[in-house]
């Protein structure tokens, strides 16, 4: 499903013009967004928790150049399905790969 | 992190953005989940722009085991749901870590390139963080020493009669191609506390971090050496003895090459101490580079007795410099020959961290170092030379 069917449901479900769905799931996204990058878990029930990890400065060897290198600090966005979603979901359309 | 906010603060943060009530805001998201759910049934995939797709995975049948009594099961194979984030999802959450650039340490085969040609970055920020990063043992003004630019500390307050400039502790300078003395896992985990914490952290919580996080460098360079008794750092005592023998010549060596010294010198200025200021602090300020500290030791010999302590309201001559990024051969060399004078100090105050400078005055001018040979320590010669 990409994200115009999204909206498109979503306006149909929720009784609201596709442009105010738009901005509302928007606004969603970006609170979303905004907790992560400031390190804070968020957890959506009925979907699950968005957490994140700081992968920590590390030495990388570049097997090219040859150089070692220290690679900065990274922050993982990780998702694990809530038990619901996940039971629902587990047995669904086994043929897909 | 573990920090977590709740669902209801998330429904509240959403409402006021959205100027919605929290009720409407509330089901728009269990609408939203519900769509989700529904659409990842449906077609396998949800994707939402400038956050990311879920996504079902099929999880082919495999063999495990029940943990608890070790019977051998199959696990059946089943969907799970992954998410991926977007670009922008990304980019927003490595916000703080953005301006920084991985770093280029060294080559893997023995280099006669100089650390000074690293470029400092213009960016403060980047500078900044990566510094600290980078320095999970100098995070504060002990390693007047690395190589590897990191950061200059915020000098701590200090008595007012005197000015000192940190240990000289030197750890970064250990070469390269030995990564695991460099960046021990156990630094590691150290340095990303030091991350979290970075700004806020007391100094006596980050002096007790450094001084744990030496002992275990310390602690592994000697593990990996056992095979080189000469190189113990802790082995003062012969190391004592043979300074004593080895001081004068060393002395004599230097005041040979010091008419040259003076000669090569553009020009050089007074300078008088103020309270709280270090050799360091004062390299960095009149000479661009931190790393060049020994340089004033050196011109300033007879005055000062400690390179680490140096008196309130005295006045050094200092040596003109206006680009530290291009020294000139014979201004390498007067570096090295401060660096050695440092080794020389070190040797009988500090023996543990005398060859660290050894090292440093290789890096400058491997020719000094030349010279010196005979003078020195073998082991510590044998630690200078290891690129």
């Amino acid at each position: 499903m990409n994200y115009k069917d999204l909206i498109d449901q979503l306006a149909e479900k929720t009784g609201l013009p596709k442009a105010k769905a738009k901005e509302r799931l928007e606004i969603t996204v970006s609170v979303l967004s905004e907790r992560l990058s400031e390190g804070v878990g968020v957890s959506v029930p009925g979907l699950g928790t968005f957490t994140t990890e700081v992968k920590d400065v590390r030495k990388t060897y570049n097997p090219h150049h040859k150089k070692y290198m220290m690679t900065p600090p990274k922050r993982l966005v990780q998702f694990s399905p809530s038990a619901g979603l996940k039971g629902k979901l587990k047995f669904k359309g086994e043929s897909n790969e | 992190m573990s920090e977590k906010i709740t669902f209801k603060e998330l429904v509240e943060q959403i409402s006021k953005q959205s100027e919605q009530s929290r009720n409407s805001a509330n089901s728009f998201i269990h609408e939203l989940v519900q769509i989700i759910e529904s659409g990842l049934s449906a077609n396998g995939s949800v994707s939402i722009s400038g956050f990311g797709k879920f996504e079902l995975r099929w999880m082919n049948e495999r063999s495990g085991r029940n943990p608890q009594t070790g019977e051998e099961i199959t696990i059946p194979g089943q969907n799970k749901v992954v998410f991926k984030p977007y670009k922008a999802l990304r980019e927003n959450v490595n916000r703080p870590y953005a301006k920084m650039k991985a770093q280029i340490l060294g080559d893997a085969q023995p280099s006669t390139s100089i650390p000074e040609q690293d470029e400092p970055s213009p960016d403060p920020l980047e500078e900044d963080i990566f510094g600290e990063n980078l320095s999970e043992h100098d995070s504060n003004e002990e390693n007047p020493f690395i190589f590897e630019r990191s950061k200059p500390e915020p000098k701590k307050p200090e008595e007012p009669l005197f000015s000192e400039p940190e240990v000289p502790k030197a750890k970064e300078l250990r070469p390269e191609p030995q990564p695991v003395n460099v960046l021990s896992p156990a630094d590691e985990a150290e340095l990303a506390k030091e991350v979290e914490k970075n700004g806020q952290m007391k100094w006596a919580y980050a002096a007790s971090t450094i001084v744990v996080a030496l002992a275990l460098l310390i602690v592994f360079y000697l593990m990996q050496n056992t095979g080189e008794p000469a190189d113990m750092a802790f082995e003062s005592t012969p190391d004592e003895q043979i300074e004593s023998v080895q001081q004068p010549q060393l002395a004599m060596m230097e005041r040979v090459n010091l008419p040259d010294e003076t000669g090569d010198i553009s020009g050089s200025d007074s300078y008088h101490i103020n309270q709280g200021e270090t050799l360091w602090s004062i390299a960095e300020k009149e000479l661009g580079d931190p790393f060049l500290w020994p340089w004033i030791y050196q011109l300033n010999k007879d005055s000062l007795e400690n390179p680490n302590r140096i008196l309130n309201d005295t006045d050094l001559t200092i040596p003109s410099l206006s680009n530290p990024e291009n020294l000139s051969s014979d201004q390498k060399e007067q570096i090295a020959l401060g660096y050695l004078s440092v080794y020389e100090w070190s040797q009988t105050h500090q023996p543990d961290e005398a060859k660290f400078f050894l090292w440093a005055v290789g890096e400058f001018s491997p020719d000094i170092l030349d010279q010196a040979a005979q003078q020195v320590d073998s082991g510590d010669l044998a630690f200078a030379k290891i690129r």
